[in-house]
Protein backbone atom coordinates (compact mmCIF):
# COMPACT_ATOMS: atom_id res chain seq x y z
CA UNK A 1 0.00 0.00 0.00
CA UNK A 2 2.75 2.43 0.94
CA UNK A 3 4.49 1.89 -2.34
CA UNK A 4 1.53 3.36 -4.23
CA UNK A 5 1.26 6.68 -2.42
CA UNK A 6 3.60 9.65 -2.32
CA UNK A 7 5.17 10.30 1.08
CA UNK A 8 3.01 13.33 2.07
CA UNK A 9 -0.14 11.25 1.97
CA UNK A 10 1.54 8.90 4.36
CA UNK A 11 2.28 11.77 6.72
CA UNK A 12 -1.26 12.99 6.53
CA UNK A 13 -2.53 9.61 7.40
CA UNK A 14 -0.13 9.44 10.29
CA UNK A 15 -1.08 12.83 11.69
CA UNK A 16 -4.82 12.48 11.43
CA UNK A 17 -4.56 9.03 12.76
CA UNK A 18 -6.15 6.97 10.04
CA UNK A 19 -7.98 6.98 6.73
CA UNK A 20 -11.48 6.97 8.19
CA UNK A 21 -11.44 10.56 9.36
CA UNK A 22 -14.52 12.12 7.73
CA UNK A 23 -14.81 15.24 9.86
CA UNK A 24 -13.92 17.32 6.78
CA UNK A 25 -14.98 14.73 4.28
CA UNK A 26 -14.71 16.85 1.17
CA UNK A 27 -11.00 17.51 1.76
CA UNK A 28 -9.82 13.93 1.74
CA UNK A 29 -7.25 12.98 -0.82
CA UNK A 30 -7.91 9.45 -1.99
CA UNK A 31 -9.55 8.57 1.28
CA UNK A 32 -7.06 10.43 3.51
CA UNK A 33 -7.42 13.84 5.11
CA UNK A 34 -4.73 16.38 3.99
CA UNK A 35 -2.29 17.86 6.44
CA UNK A 36 -3.65 21.44 6.35
CA UNK A 37 -7.21 21.43 7.54
CA UNK A 38 -9.31 24.58 6.94
CA UNK A 39 -9.72 26.60 10.10
CA UNK A 40 -13.19 26.84 11.60
CA UNK A 41 -14.76 30.31 11.04
CA UNK A 42 -13.70 32.88 13.65
CA UNK A 43 -16.03 35.76 14.63
CA UNK A 44 -14.35 39.20 14.79
CA UNK A 45 -13.59 40.64 18.16
CA UNK A 46 -16.69 42.42 19.52
CA UNK A 47 -14.59 45.33 20.76
CA UNK A 48 -13.24 46.00 17.26
CA UNK A 49 -16.79 45.80 15.89
CA UNK A 50 -17.96 48.46 18.32
CA UNK A 51 -15.14 50.80 17.32
CA UNK A 52 -16.13 50.44 13.67
CA UNK A 53 -19.79 51.15 14.45
CA UNK A 54 -18.81 54.20 16.51
CA UNK A 55 -16.59 55.58 13.73
CA UNK A 56 -19.36 55.17 11.15
CA UNK A 57 -21.90 56.82 13.39
CA UNK A 58 -19.63 59.77 14.12
CA UNK A 59 -18.55 60.67 10.63
CA UNK A 60 -19.40 58.14 8.02
CA UNK A 61 -22.59 59.18 6.30
CA UNK A 62 -23.52 62.36 8.06
CA UNK A 63 -25.83 64.54 5.90
CA UNK A 64 -25.31 68.28 5.71
CA UNK A 65 -27.79 69.69 8.19
CA UNK A 66 -28.00 72.85 10.14
CA UNK A 67 -26.78 72.02 13.66
CA UNK A 68 -29.71 71.95 15.99
CA UNK A 69 -32.00 72.46 13.04
CA UNK A 70 -35.61 71.68 13.54
CA UNK A 71 -37.62 69.08 11.75
CA UNK A 72 -40.70 71.14 11.00
CA UNK A 73 -41.06 73.21 7.88
CA UNK A 74 -42.72 76.07 9.71
CA UNK A 75 -41.71 78.07 12.74
CA UNK A 76 -43.58 80.35 15.09
CA UNK A 77 -42.34 83.28 13.03
CA UNK A 78 -43.16 84.36 9.51
CA UNK A 79 -42.39 81.71 6.91
CA UNK A 80 -43.20 82.90 3.43
CA UNK A 81 -42.37 83.06 -0.27
CA UNK A 82 -42.12 79.33 -0.95
CA UNK A 83 -40.32 78.10 -4.08
CA UNK A 84 -40.04 74.45 -5.09
CA UNK A 85 -37.22 72.77 -6.95
CA UNK A 86 -38.21 71.07 -10.19
CA UNK A 87 -38.19 67.57 -8.75
CA UNK A 88 -40.32 68.72 -5.83
CA UNK A 89 -37.70 67.69 -3.27
CA UNK A 90 -36.46 71.05 -2.00
CA UNK A 91 -38.45 74.03 -0.85
CA UNK A 92 -36.85 77.43 -0.42
CA UNK A 93 -38.49 79.91 1.89
CA UNK A 94 -37.91 83.18 3.67
CA UNK A 95 -38.17 82.88 7.42
CA UNK A 96 -37.71 85.11 10.44
CA UNK A 97 -36.98 82.23 12.81
CA UNK A 98 -33.45 83.31 13.72
CA UNK A 99 -34.36 86.88 14.48
CA UNK A 100 -33.62 88.14 11.00
CA UNK A 101 -34.87 87.47 7.52
CA UNK A 102 -33.03 84.57 5.97
CA UNK A 103 -33.36 82.07 3.16
CA UNK A 104 -33.83 78.48 4.24
CA UNK A 105 -34.04 75.40 2.07
CA UNK A 106 -36.04 72.50 3.39
CA UNK A 107 -35.59 68.96 2.12
CA UNK A 108 -39.09 67.53 1.80
CA UNK A 109 -37.75 63.96 1.56
CA UNK A 110 -35.31 64.01 4.47
CA UNK A 111 -37.63 66.38 6.34
CA UNK A 112 -34.88 68.69 7.53
CA UNK A 113 -33.19 71.94 6.63
CA UNK A 114 -30.28 71.99 4.20
CA UNK A 115 -27.01 73.71 5.03
CA UNK A 116 -26.58 76.92 3.05
CA UNK A 117 -23.26 78.17 4.34
CA UNK A 118 -22.22 81.52 2.98
CA UNK A 119 -25.66 82.50 1.79
CA UNK A 120 -27.17 84.44 4.64
CA UNK A 121 -24.61 87.10 5.40
CA UNK A 122 -25.18 89.59 8.14
CA UNK A 123 -26.71 92.85 7.01
CA UNK A 124 -28.41 91.64 3.87
CA UNK A 125 -32.11 90.98 3.56
CA UNK A 126 -32.90 88.39 0.91
CA UNK A 127 -36.21 88.22 -0.87
CA UNK A 128 -38.00 86.08 -3.46
CA UNK A 129 -35.85 82.94 -3.56
CA UNK A 130 -36.24 80.42 -6.34
CA UNK A 131 -34.56 77.09 -7.05
CA UNK A 132 -33.20 75.24 -10.05
CA UNK A 133 -33.80 71.55 -10.74
CA UNK A 134 -31.92 69.92 -7.86
CA UNK A 135 -31.64 73.17 -5.88
CA UNK A 136 -28.06 73.70 -6.99
CA UNK A 137 -28.74 77.32 -7.96
CA UNK A 138 -30.66 79.61 -5.62
CA UNK A 139 -31.58 82.93 -7.20
CA UNK A 140 -32.83 85.70 -4.96
CA UNK A 141 -33.10 89.43 -4.66
CA UNK A 142 -31.19 91.51 -2.15
CA UNK A 143 -29.96 95.04 -1.76
CA UNK A 144 -26.32 95.95 -2.20
CA UNK A 145 -25.09 99.52 -1.86
CA UNK A 146 -28.67 100.82 -1.86
CA UNK A 147 -29.45 99.19 -5.19
CA UNK A 148 -31.44 96.01 -5.76
CA UNK A 149 -29.23 93.13 -6.81
CA UNK A 150 -30.02 89.80 -8.40
CA UNK A 151 -27.85 87.16 -6.74
CA UNK A 152 -27.25 83.59 -7.79
CA UNK A 153 -25.96 81.25 -5.09
CA UNK A 154 -24.29 78.03 -6.18
CA UNK A 155 -24.82 75.34 -3.57
CA UNK A 156 -21.91 73.24 -4.87
CA UNK A 157 -19.44 76.13 -4.80
CA UNK A 158 -21.00 77.45 -1.60
CA UNK A 159 -20.90 81.05 -2.75
CA UNK A 160 -23.07 83.59 -4.47
CA UNK A 161 -22.44 86.25 -7.07
CA UNK A 162 -24.37 89.25 -8.27
CA UNK A 163 -25.84 88.52 -11.68
CA UNK A 164 -27.52 91.82 -12.38
CA UNK A 165 -27.70 95.13 -10.59
CA UNK A 166 -29.32 97.97 -12.52
CA UNK A 167 -28.01 101.50 -12.17
CA UNK A 168 -31.47 102.95 -12.67
CA UNK A 169 -34.88 101.62 -11.94
CA UNK A 170 -35.79 98.69 -9.80
CA UNK A 171 -36.19 94.96 -10.16
CA UNK A 172 -38.51 92.56 -8.41
CA UNK A 173 -39.56 88.95 -8.13
CA UNK A 174 -36.78 86.94 -9.87
CA UNK A 175 -37.39 83.33 -10.86
CA UNK A 176 -34.79 80.94 -12.23
CA UNK A 177 -35.66 78.38 -14.89
CA UNK A 178 -35.32 74.72 -13.81
CA UNK A 179 -32.06 74.21 -15.73
CA UNK A 180 -30.58 77.37 -14.21
CA UNK A 181 -29.90 79.12 -17.53
CA UNK A 182 -32.63 81.78 -17.59
CA UNK A 183 -33.85 84.19 -14.96
CA UNK A 184 -37.07 86.15 -15.38
CA UNK A 185 -37.89 89.16 -13.24
CA UNK A 186 -39.87 92.36 -13.20
CA UNK A 187 -38.07 95.49 -14.25
CA UNK A 188 -39.21 99.10 -14.05
CA UNK A 189 -37.01 100.26 -16.88
CA UNK A 190 -39.92 101.41 -19.05
CA UNK A 191 -41.61 103.27 -16.20
CA UNK A 192 -43.91 100.38 -15.32
CA UNK A 193 -43.45 96.77 -14.42
CA UNK A 194 -42.32 94.71 -17.38
CA UNK A 195 -40.91 91.23 -17.73
CA UNK A 196 -37.21 90.84 -18.49
CA UNK A 197 -35.26 87.66 -19.16
CA UNK A 198 -31.56 87.12 -18.51
CA UNK A 199 -29.74 84.37 -20.38
CA UNK A 200 -26.65 83.08 -18.57
CA UNK A 201 -25.32 81.73 -21.83
CA UNK A 202 -24.69 78.29 -23.27
CA UNK A 203 -21.44 77.70 -21.38
CA UNK A 204 -22.80 77.37 -17.85
CA UNK A 205 -23.23 74.11 -16.00
CA UNK A 206 -26.91 73.35 -16.37
CA UNK A 207 -28.65 71.87 -13.37
CA UNK A 208 -30.22 68.97 -15.25
CA UNK A 209 -30.30 65.40 -13.94
CA UNK A 210 -28.69 62.70 -16.06
CA UNK A 211 -30.90 61.21 -18.72
CA UNK A 212 -33.27 64.14 -18.98
CA UNK A 213 -33.53 65.50 -22.52
CA UNK A 214 -32.37 69.08 -22.87
CA UNK A 215 -34.95 71.76 -23.45
CA UNK A 216 -34.90 73.86 -26.56
CA UNK A 217 -33.27 77.18 -25.59
CA UNK A 218 -35.40 80.27 -25.93
CA UNK A 219 -32.39 82.30 -27.02
CA UNK A 220 -32.78 83.16 -30.71
CA UNK B 1 6.12 88.21 -39.28
CA UNK B 2 5.28 84.68 -38.20
CA UNK B 3 4.46 85.81 -34.65
CA UNK B 4 2.18 88.52 -35.98
CA UNK B 5 0.25 85.94 -38.00
CA UNK B 6 -0.23 83.77 -34.93
CA UNK B 7 -1.54 86.69 -32.90
CA UNK B 8 -4.03 87.51 -35.64
CA UNK B 9 -5.22 83.92 -35.82
CA UNK B 10 -5.61 83.71 -32.05
CA UNK B 11 -7.54 86.96 -31.89
CA UNK B 12 -9.84 85.85 -34.68
CA UNK B 13 -10.44 82.53 -32.95
CA UNK B 14 -11.27 84.18 -29.65
CA UNK B 15 -13.74 86.50 -31.36
CA UNK B 16 -15.31 83.55 -33.09
CA UNK B 17 -15.58 81.55 -29.88
CA UNK B 18 -17.50 84.14 -27.95
CA UNK B 19 -15.91 87.52 -27.99
CA UNK B 20 -19.07 89.25 -29.12
CA UNK B 21 -21.65 87.33 -27.06
CA UNK B 22 -21.71 88.60 -23.52
CA UNK B 23 -22.17 85.56 -21.32
CA UNK B 24 -25.03 86.84 -19.16
CA UNK B 25 -27.12 88.81 -21.61
CA UNK B 26 -30.58 90.32 -21.50
CA UNK B 27 -32.91 88.75 -24.02
CA UNK B 28 -34.90 91.07 -26.24
CA UNK B 29 -38.46 89.95 -26.57
CA UNK B 30 -40.60 92.11 -28.86
CA UNK B 31 -42.61 94.84 -27.20
CA UNK B 32 -46.12 94.91 -28.61
CA UNK B 33 -48.49 97.82 -27.92
CA UNK B 34 -51.40 95.61 -28.99
CA UNK B 35 -50.76 93.17 -26.14
CA UNK B 36 -49.86 90.12 -28.23
CA UNK B 37 -46.34 89.68 -26.90
CA UNK B 38 -44.51 89.37 -23.61
CA UNK B 39 -44.49 93.06 -22.76
CA UNK B 40 -47.19 95.62 -23.40
CA UNK B 41 -47.94 99.18 -22.26
CA UNK B 42 -49.75 97.66 -19.26
CA UNK B 43 -48.24 96.05 -16.17
CA UNK B 44 -46.61 92.65 -16.35
CA UNK B 45 -46.25 91.10 -12.91
CA UNK B 46 -44.74 88.06 -11.17
CA UNK B 47 -43.22 86.20 -14.11
CA UNK B 48 -42.30 82.56 -13.76
CA UNK B 49 -40.25 80.48 -16.18
CA UNK B 50 -40.14 76.72 -16.74
CA UNK B 51 -38.61 75.35 -19.89
CA UNK B 52 -39.84 77.37 -22.86
CA UNK B 53 -42.80 78.92 -21.07
CA UNK B 54 -43.02 82.21 -19.25
CA UNK B 55 -46.23 82.66 -17.31
CA UNK B 56 -47.14 86.04 -15.86
CA UNK B 57 -50.00 88.30 -14.84
CA UNK B 58 -50.93 91.37 -16.86
CA UNK B 59 -53.73 93.91 -16.84
CA UNK B 60 -53.35 94.72 -20.52
CA UNK B 61 -57.02 94.24 -21.34
CA UNK B 62 -58.43 95.94 -18.28
CA UNK B 63 -58.43 92.87 -16.05
CA UNK B 64 -55.68 91.21 -14.06
CA UNK B 65 -55.35 87.95 -15.97
CA UNK B 66 -52.84 85.14 -16.44
CA UNK B 67 -50.90 85.04 -19.71
CA UNK B 68 -48.59 82.38 -21.08
CA UNK B 69 -45.72 83.23 -23.41
CA UNK B 70 -43.94 80.61 -25.48
CA UNK B 71 -40.29 81.66 -25.64
CA UNK B 72 -39.41 79.41 -28.57
CA UNK B 73 -42.30 80.39 -30.84
CA UNK B 74 -42.27 83.92 -29.38
CA UNK B 75 -46.00 84.32 -29.04
CA UNK B 76 -48.74 84.10 -26.46
CA UNK B 77 -50.48 80.79 -25.87
CA UNK B 78 -54.24 80.69 -25.51
CA UNK B 79 -55.56 79.61 -22.11
CA UNK B 80 -59.26 78.86 -22.57
CA UNK B 81 -61.26 78.78 -19.37
CA UNK B 82 -58.54 80.11 -17.09
CA UNK B 83 -59.34 83.79 -16.82
CA UNK B 84 -62.81 84.75 -15.65
CA UNK B 85 -64.54 88.11 -15.70
CA UNK B 86 -65.23 88.01 -11.96
CA UNK B 87 -61.80 86.83 -10.80
CA UNK B 88 -58.45 88.55 -10.41
CA UNK B 89 -55.37 86.36 -10.77
CA UNK B 90 -52.05 86.68 -8.99
CA UNK B 91 -48.73 84.85 -8.75
CA UNK B 92 -48.95 82.22 -11.48
CA UNK B 93 -46.51 79.33 -11.79
CA UNK B 94 -46.19 76.65 -14.45
CA UNK B 95 -44.83 73.13 -14.73
CA UNK B 96 -42.01 72.47 -17.18
CA UNK B 97 -44.12 70.60 -19.75
CA UNK B 98 -46.49 73.55 -19.77
CA UNK B 99 -49.46 71.48 -18.69
CA UNK B 100 -50.24 72.72 -15.18
CA UNK B 101 -50.62 76.35 -14.16
CA UNK B 102 -51.22 77.21 -10.54
CA UNK B 103 -52.24 80.69 -9.41
CA UNK B 104 -54.03 82.59 -6.67
CA UNK B 105 -57.43 83.80 -7.79
CA UNK B 106 -59.73 86.17 -5.94
CA UNK B 107 -63.38 85.56 -6.58
CA UNK B 108 -66.23 86.98 -4.53
CA UNK B 109 -63.84 88.37 -1.91
CA UNK B 110 -62.23 85.00 -1.26
CA UNK B 111 -58.74 84.17 -2.43
CA UNK B 112 -58.02 80.55 -3.32
CA UNK B 113 -55.32 78.52 -5.03
CA UNK B 114 -56.44 77.29 -8.43
CA UNK B 115 -54.88 74.62 -10.62
CA UNK B 116 -55.40 74.82 -14.36
CA UNK B 117 -54.81 71.82 -16.63
CA UNK B 118 -54.00 72.92 -20.17
CA UNK B 119 -54.76 69.56 -21.77
CA UNK B 120 -58.30 69.42 -20.40
CA UNK B 121 -58.80 73.20 -19.95
CA UNK B 122 -60.16 72.44 -16.49
CA UNK B 123 -59.83 74.75 -13.53
CA UNK B 124 -59.82 73.32 -10.02
CA UNK B 125 -59.95 75.05 -6.66
CA UNK B 126 -57.36 73.38 -4.41
CA UNK B 127 -58.14 75.27 -1.18
CA UNK B 128 -61.91 75.19 -1.13
CA UNK B 129 -62.02 73.59 2.34
CA UNK B 130 -59.15 75.53 3.86
CA UNK B 131 -60.49 78.27 6.09
CA UNK B 132 -57.59 80.69 5.74
CA UNK B 133 -56.16 83.34 3.52
CA UNK B 134 -53.79 81.80 1.02
CA UNK B 135 -51.30 83.43 -1.31
CA UNK B 136 -48.16 82.96 -3.41
CA UNK B 137 -48.63 79.47 -4.81
CA UNK B 138 -45.79 77.70 -6.60
CA UNK B 139 -45.59 74.41 -8.45
CA UNK B 140 -42.57 72.18 -8.96
CA UNK B 141 -41.46 71.87 -12.58
CA UNK B 142 -42.49 68.20 -12.68
CA UNK B 143 -45.98 69.35 -11.79
CA UNK B 144 -46.45 67.07 -8.78
CA UNK B 145 -45.96 69.36 -5.78
CA UNK B 146 -47.62 72.67 -4.93
CA UNK B 147 -46.63 74.97 -2.07
CA UNK B 148 -48.32 78.15 -0.87
CA UNK B 149 -48.60 80.45 2.11
CA UNK B 150 -51.49 80.14 4.51
CA UNK B 151 -52.60 82.21 7.46
CA UNK B 152 -54.38 79.36 9.22
CA UNK B 153 -52.16 79.58 12.32
CA UNK B 154 -52.47 83.33 12.73
CA UNK B 155 -49.20 83.99 10.91
CA UNK B 156 -47.79 83.11 7.54
CA UNK B 157 -46.87 79.47 7.23
CA UNK B 158 -46.16 77.27 4.25
CA UNK B 159 -48.31 74.33 3.25
CA UNK B 160 -47.23 71.68 0.75
CA UNK B 161 -49.79 69.63 -1.16
CA UNK B 162 -49.74 67.34 -4.14
CA UNK B 163 -51.64 67.95 -7.34
CA UNK B 164 -54.78 66.30 -6.01
CA UNK B 165 -54.92 68.66 -3.06
CA UNK B 166 -53.71 66.15 -0.44
CA UNK B 167 -51.12 67.45 2.05
CA UNK B 168 -47.66 65.91 1.79
CA UNK B 169 -46.14 63.85 4.61
CA UNK B 170 -44.14 66.78 5.96
CA UNK B 171 -44.29 68.22 9.47
CA UNK B 172 -45.74 71.69 8.96
CA UNK B 173 -46.87 72.51 12.49
CA UNK B 174 -45.14 75.70 13.65
CA UNK B 175 -42.51 74.87 16.21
Amino acid sequence: MAAFFPPYVHRCALITGGAKNDRYGEFTIMGHSPKFQPLPPVSPSPRLLWWVVLALALGGCMPAVVPGGQRSLNSRYTDEQPALSADGRFLALISNRNGRREIFTYDLQQKQLVDLSGLNRFGTMPESPSLSYTARYIVYLTTSQARPALVMYDRILGQGQILYQPYEGSIRHPRVSPDGRYIVFETSMRGQWDVAVIDRGPNIELDVPDGLPLEEPITP
Amino acid sequence: MKRFTWITVLAAASFQLGGCTGAPQMLNFPFDPGGRSLNSPADELSPNIAGRYVVFVSDRFGRQDVYLFDGVNRKLVDLPGLNALDAAAEDPAISQNGRYIVFAGTRGGVKDIYLYDRTTSQLRNLTENLNAIVRRPTISADGNTIAFESSANGQWDILVINRNGQPLEVPTTPR
